[in-house]
C-alpha cells in the first residue's frame, strides 16, 4: 500500500472538483485529485455538455426539415436524413476534447490526479482502492466534491430498456418510441431533443404542470412548442408497472388506468447525491437530509472537511458547485472567502430556453409588495430577424424602490442574457439602471431593457 | 394647418423613440416621414434588412459547412435568392408595421412627406405648415459618396441596393472595410460570391481595439476574404455586365484594376439634413456636417433639437434611440441623460463582434495605466457544443482600481454578451464585480466571466 501525503485532497473530477483543485494549486496550495471514473464528471460527460450538443444537433436537424419543405428563410434543402452514429460521434468528439482541456488543466495547475474509489479512514485520511492497488492519503484539507446521479423510480430501476439520462445519452439509435418519466428540466431537454431527431415522444409527470418551480406563464411557451413538435404530455399521470416483454408501462391517472407501449423509458425524477459508499457514517458528519450540511464556507461539521456542489443543500448545478469551489480554494490557500452569492441563475435549455435568477413573482410577493413588467420579444426586432419571437423578458421589482429581485426570461437566446440579470441583481440595481443602459440595436439584450423601461417610465415599444 | 407641442422630423430609430416618449410624457405629437414606411434607415434598409439576410444566410453556412459533422446527411443546400429577399421584406413588414401600430397606441400624427423649417416653431410639409413648439430633428444619415464612383443602386450599390441585388454576383468588391462592407459582404461570401474589400486604411473596422482588428481580418480571410489594404479607390465603370474598379496602392502609388459583377461601396455615411433649410435658419454644424448641439440636444436656435446620425457620435440606432429619449425628456421639461461613455456597437458576422468602452489604442493615448483580461472561446464547454469555439474576450480594466473601462468581445452570440458589460460599466463595476457573479453553465457568457477572473488572479479555464 502507498501512502501518500498533500495538503489538499479533493474527491471527485467534475466542475466543482477539478475547479476548487486546480484553482488551490494555482494558489499555491500542494493539491491532489481523485476521481474515480473520467474527468468531468457528470457535467461534463454525462449532462450538461453532451446533452447541450445533442439539443444543437437536434435544433438544427428539426430547422432543417422546417427548411425543406415551405422554407421561409430562401434556403431549400433536401430533408436531412439523421446518421445518429455521426451525430454521437461528434458529440464524444466535444466530451473527449474537453475532458481532455481538465486533465492537462490540472496538470499546468501542478495538481496530481488519481483514479480509484476514495474512501475515508477519519478525518484526515482517505484510502484509494484502484485496479493497481490500493493508496491511502493523509491530508490537512479534503474536500467532498462527489457530485450526483440520477434517483431511481421505486419499482422501476434502471436497465435494458429503462434508461437514466446517462443512458440515454448514449444510445445507440434515436428510439422509435420514447417515454418520458419525469417533467423537469433533464426530462424536458431531452425529450425535446429526441422528438425532434424523429422519436415519438411521451413525457408522463406525476404533477399537474412541467417544471413545478415556474409559474404557468413562463412555462407556457414551452408548452405550445412541446404540442407543435407531437409531444404526448400526460400530467396527473403515474407509471404503475412496465411488462418488458411487450414494452408495455401501465399508467394511471384521475381517469383511470391506462397502457402505453414504448420501446424506451428514460427515468428523469431528479437526481440524488453522492454520499454512500464514501465512509461518511465512520465521520458522523451533520447531515441536512441526504445532504452534507455545510456552512458559508463549504465547512462541514468536521474541522478540515469541507463539502461542495451536488452533496451539499440547493440547487444542484455545475456553476453553484464551481463558485462554491473557488471559495474553498480561497481558504484553503488562506484568504478570506465566503458565500455571499444572492443569486444564482438557471437556465432550463428547452424550446424556447428559459433562463431565471432572483426571487419569483410569488417569491417575492411574500417579501413585501413588488411591481412586475414583461417584455415580449413579439415586439423585438432581433427576435424577428430570427423567425423566433416566443416568449418574453420579465422583470419583479420592489415596488417602493424598484430594486431588482428576480428576472424571468423564455424565448430565443435567454441563456446567454442571464448574465446580465445575474449581474444587476447582485449590484443591488434598481430597474431604472437597467433602462438607462444603453442596449446595442438590434438584439436580444434590448427586451431586457424595455421590461425595465416599463418600470421605470414606460417602454419604448410596448 | 395643425398646432403640436413636438414634431419629430424623421421616423428611424431616433425619431420614432422619440416621438413615442413625448407622446407618453404627454405631449402632443407628429412625427413627419417621406418614406413609404416609418422606422427609417435601420428599419427599412439598414440593420435590420441586413440582420435578416446574415441570419438566413448564416443557416446556409451551418448547413453547408457543420451538418455533415453532426450527422445531419443531405444534399447540399440550395439558395432561393428571392424567397431570401422575401423573408427579409417581410421582417421589416413586420418591424415597419409594428412602429406604425405604436404611433396609433400612442396617438402620434404620422405627417407624411419631407419636412423643411420655414422658421423655428413651424414644419413645412407639402404645401402645408405645420405648428410646433418644438422641433426634433432626426432626419439620419445616408451613404457617403466617393469620387469617381458613381452609384446606380444596380451594379454599383450602397448598402441600400446590396438588399436587392437581382442576383448573387459571382464576384463582388466592397469598398470600405467597416461593419457595413463586412455584414453584406459576409452575407454575399456565404452565398457563394468571390468577395474583395478595398480598404483605404490599413486596418478594418477603424477605430475598433488593435488587437480584434487583427483577428478579425485574420478570420475574414480565413473564410475566403480577400483583402485590399491601403489603396484609394480612383474610379469604377460600369461596362455592360462588368464594373471596374481602379485603386491606387498608397504605399507605391501603383494603379490596378478590378473587374466585378457587382461593387458595393460602403465609406460611411454622412448626416441627411438636405431640404430642411437649416442654413436660412441660421442653425450652427460642426465641420463635418453634423447638426451642433448643446447638453440637452437643442441647438443655437431655440425649440429645436437635434438626435441621431445628423449630430456627433456614432451612428448607431441604440444611441439616436438613447438620446431621442433623453431629448423628449428635456423637451418636457425633465433631464435627459446619455452616458456616451458606454455606447456598444456589434458587427453581426460570423462570428460576431462587439465591443464597448475604451480600446487598448486609446487607454495608451490616454495614457492611463490598464489592464487586459482574456478567455479564449476554446475553453468554453458551451461554444464547444455548437461548433463555435472560435474568438476571445478581453476586458480591459484600471490597474489601480480594477474598473471596467472596455470590453471587446470577438466570438459566438458577441452581440448578446456584451450587454452584461454594458450593465456592469453602467454601474461602474470593477472587473471583479462580474468575476465574483455566478454565471449559468454551460453558456457563453462564462467567457465573459473568465476574462474579469483573467483581470484579477487569473481565469479557471486557460
Amino acid at each position: 500500500m502507498t501512502e501518500l501525503r498533500t495538503s489538499l485532497l479533493v474527491i471527485g473530477g467534475g466542475p466543482g472538483g477539478y475547479v476548487c483543485a486546480s484553482r488551490a494549486a494555482r494558489l499555491g496550495v500542494d493539491t491532489m485529485l481523485v476521481e474515480l471514473d473520467r474527468l468531468g464528471g457528470t457535467c461534463l460527460n454525462v449532462g450538461c455538455i453532451p446533452s447541450k450538443a445533442l439539443i444543437h444537433a437536434a435544433d438544427l436537424f428539426a430547422t432543417a426539415q422546417a427548411q425543406a419543405g415551405d422554407g421561409v428563410c430562401g434556403i431549400s434543402v433536401s430533408a436531412p436524413v439523421l446518421d445518429f452514429n455521426a451525430t454521437r460521434a461528434w458529440m464524444d468528439g466535444v466530451t473527449a476534447n474537453l475532458r481532455g482541456g481538465v486533465a492537462s488543466l490540472l496538470k499546468r495547475s501542478g495538481v496530481k490526479t488519481l483514479q480509484g474509489r476514495a474512501r475515508f479512514l477519519d478525518g484526515k485520511t482517505v484510502e484509494i482502492a484502484a485496479d493497481t492497488g490500493d493508496t491511502v492519503v493523509r491530508a490537512d484539507n479534503i474536500v467532498i466534491a462527489t457530485g450526483s446521479r440520477p434517483a431511481d423510480l421505486p419499482g422501476l430501476p434502471t436497465g435494458g430498456n429503462i434508461l437514466d439520462s446517462t443512458a440515454a445519452l448514449a444510445l445507440e439509435d434515436v428510439p422509435e418510441r420514447l417515454a418520458v418519466i419525469g417533467a423537469g428540466y433533464i426530462g424536458l431537454e431531452l425529450g425535446t431533443a429526441f422528438a425532434k431527431l424523429g422519436a415519438r415522444v411521451t413525457l408522463i409527470e406525476a404533477a399537474d404542470g412541467i417544471l413545478p418551480q415556474y409559474d404557468d406563464k413562463l412555462t407556457r411557451p414551452v408548452r405550445r412548442r412541446l404540442s407543435d413538435l407531437g409531444l404526448d404530455l400526460k400530467t396527473g399521470t403515474r407509471v404503475t408497472g412496465w411488462d418488458d416483454a411487450t414494452g408495455t408501462l401501465s399508467l394511471t391517472d384521475a381517469e383511470g388506468d391506462s397502457t402505453l407501449a414504448v420501446d424506451k423509458v428514460l427515468v428523469t425524477v431528479g437526481r440524488a447525491p453522492n454520499t454512500f459508499g464514501l465512509g461518511l457514517e465512520e465521520l458522523q458528519l451533520r447531515m441536512d437530509g441526504p445532504f452534507i450540511q455545510v456552512d458559508d464556507r463549504c465547512q462541514s461539521s468536521m474541522r478540515g472537511v469541507f463539502a461542495i456542489g451536488d452533496v451539499t443543500p440547493g440547487p444542484m448545478l455545475a456553476h453553484r458547485a464551481m463558485a462554491q469551489a473557488e471559495i474553498v480554494a480561497d481558504i484553503v490557500a488562506g484568504h478570506a472567502a465566503a458565500w455571499d452569492k444572492t443569486a444564482i441563475p438557471a437556465v432550463c435549455f428547452t424550446d424556447p430556453e428559459i433562463a431565471t435568477v432572483g426571487l419569483s413573482p410569488p417569491e417575492a410577493e411574500a417579501q413585501g409588495a413588488v411591481e412586475t413588467r414583461e417584455f415580449s420579444f413579439r415586439a423585438n426586432g432581433r427576435a424577428l430577424t430570427l423567425d423566433d419571437t416566443e416568449g418574453f423578458v420579465r422583470i419583479v421589482a420592489r415596488a417602493s424602490d424598484h430594486v431588482v429581485l428576480g428576472i424571468q426570461a423564455t424565448g430565443p437566446g435567454v441563456s446567454e442574457l442571464v448574465a446580465g440579470f445575474t449581474q444587476a441583481i447582485e449590484a443591488g440595481l434598481r430597474a431604472e439602471d437597467i433602462a438607462a443602459t444603453i442596449h446595442p440595436h438590434p438584439t436580444l439584450s434590448e427586451a431586457v431593457q424595455e421590461a425595465a423601461l416599463g418600470l421605470a417610465s414606460m417602454p419604448n415599444h410596448g | 394647418m395643425s398646432s403640436y407641442d413636438v414634431i419629430v422630423i424623421g421616423s428611424g430609430p431616433g425619431g420614432y423613440v422619440c416621438a413615442i416618449r413625448c407622446a407618453q410624457l404627454g405631449l402632443k405629437t407628429a412625427c413627419v416621414e417621406g418614406r413609404e414606411t416609418l422606422g427609417g434607415t435601420c428599419l427599412n434598409i439598414g440593420c435590420i434588412p441586413s440582420k435578416a439576410l446574415l441570419h438566413s444566410t448564416h443557416m446556409l453556412h451551418e448547413a453547408e459547412h457543420n451538418f455533415a459533422t453532426l450527422g445531419l446527411m443531405g444534399d447540399a443546400p440550395k439558395v432561393d435568392w428571392d424567397k431570401m429577399k422575401g423573408f427579409k421584406d417581410d421582417v421589416v413588414a413586420q418591424n415597419t408595421k409594428g412602429v406604425e401600430f405604436l404611433f396609433k397606441k400612442n396617438k402620434i400624427d404620422w405627417i407624411k412627406g419631407w419636412a423643411s423649417i420655414p422658421e423655428a416653431g413651424k414644419v413645412k410639409v407639402g404645401d402645408e405648415i405645420h405648428e410646433a413648439k418644438n422641433i426634433i430633428i432626426a432626419s439620419g444619415s445616408e451613404a457617403a459618396s466617393l469620387p469617381g464612383v458613381e452609384v446606380d443602386e444596380k451594379k454599383v450599390v450602397t448598402s441600400t441596393g446590396a438588399l436587392t441585388l437581382d442576383k448573387v454576383p459571382g464576384k463582388l468588391v466592397v469598398i470600405g472595410a467597416g461593419v457595413i462592407g463586412l455584414e453584406l459582404g459576409s452575407v454575399y461570401k456565404r452565398l457563394g460570391s468571390e468577395v474583395t474589400v478595398v480598404e483605404y486604411l490599413d486596418v478594418v473596422t477603424p477605430g475598433m481595439d488593435g488587437e480584434i482588428q487583427r483577428v478579425f481580418q485574420r478570420t475574414l480571410k480565413k473564410q475566403g476574404f480577400e483583402f485590399i489594404m491601403g489603396a484609394a479607390v480612383q474610379k469604377t465603370e460600369v461596362d455592360g455586365d462588368n464594373v471596374k474598379v481602379t485603386y491606387k496602392l498608397k504605399k507605391d502609388d501603383s494603379e490596378h484594376v478590378l473587374e466585378a459583377d457587382a461593387v458595393l461601396v460602403a465609406t460611411g455615411r454622412k448626416p441627411y439634413v438636405d431640404g430642411l433649410g437649416l442654413e436660412a435658419l441660421g442653425i450652427e454644424m460642426t465641420k463635418r456636417g453634423q447638426i451642433a448641439v448643446g447638453k440637452d440636444w437643442q441647438t443655437n436656435v431655440k425649440g429645436i433639437y437635434a438626435i441621431g446620425d445628423c449630430i456627433e457620435g456614432p451612428m448607431l440606432a441604440h444611441k439616436a434611440e438613447d438620446e431621442g429619449m433623453a431629448a423628449a425628456e428635456c423637451v418636457a421639461g425633465k433631464h435627459g441623460h446619455v452616458n456616451y461613455g458606454v455606447i456598444p456597437g456589434v458587427i453581426y458576422t460570423a462570428p460576431e463582434v462587439a465591443n464597448v468602452g475604451e480600446t487598448e489604442e486609446s487607454l495608451k493615448a490616454a495614457g492611463r495605466a490598464y489592464k487586459v483580461g482574456k478567455f479564449n472561446f476554446m475553453g468554453n464547454g458551451r461554444a464547444k457544443a455548437m461548433i463555435a469555439a472560435e474568438g476571445f474576450v478581453k476586458i480591459l480594466a484600471d490597474k489601480e482600481t480594477d474598473r471596467i473601462l472596455g470590453a471587446h468581445i470577438i466570438g459566438p452570440n458577441a452581440g448578446e454578451l456584451i450587454h452584461e458589460i454594458c450593465v456592469a460599466m453602467e454601474f461602474g463595476a470593477a472587473a471583479e464585480d462580474v468575476a465574483l457573479t455566478c454565471h449559468a453553465h454551460p453558456t457563453l457568457s462564462e467567457a465573459v466571466r473568465e476574462a474579469a477572473l483573467d483581470c484579477g488572479d487569473g481565469a479557471i479555464h486557460a
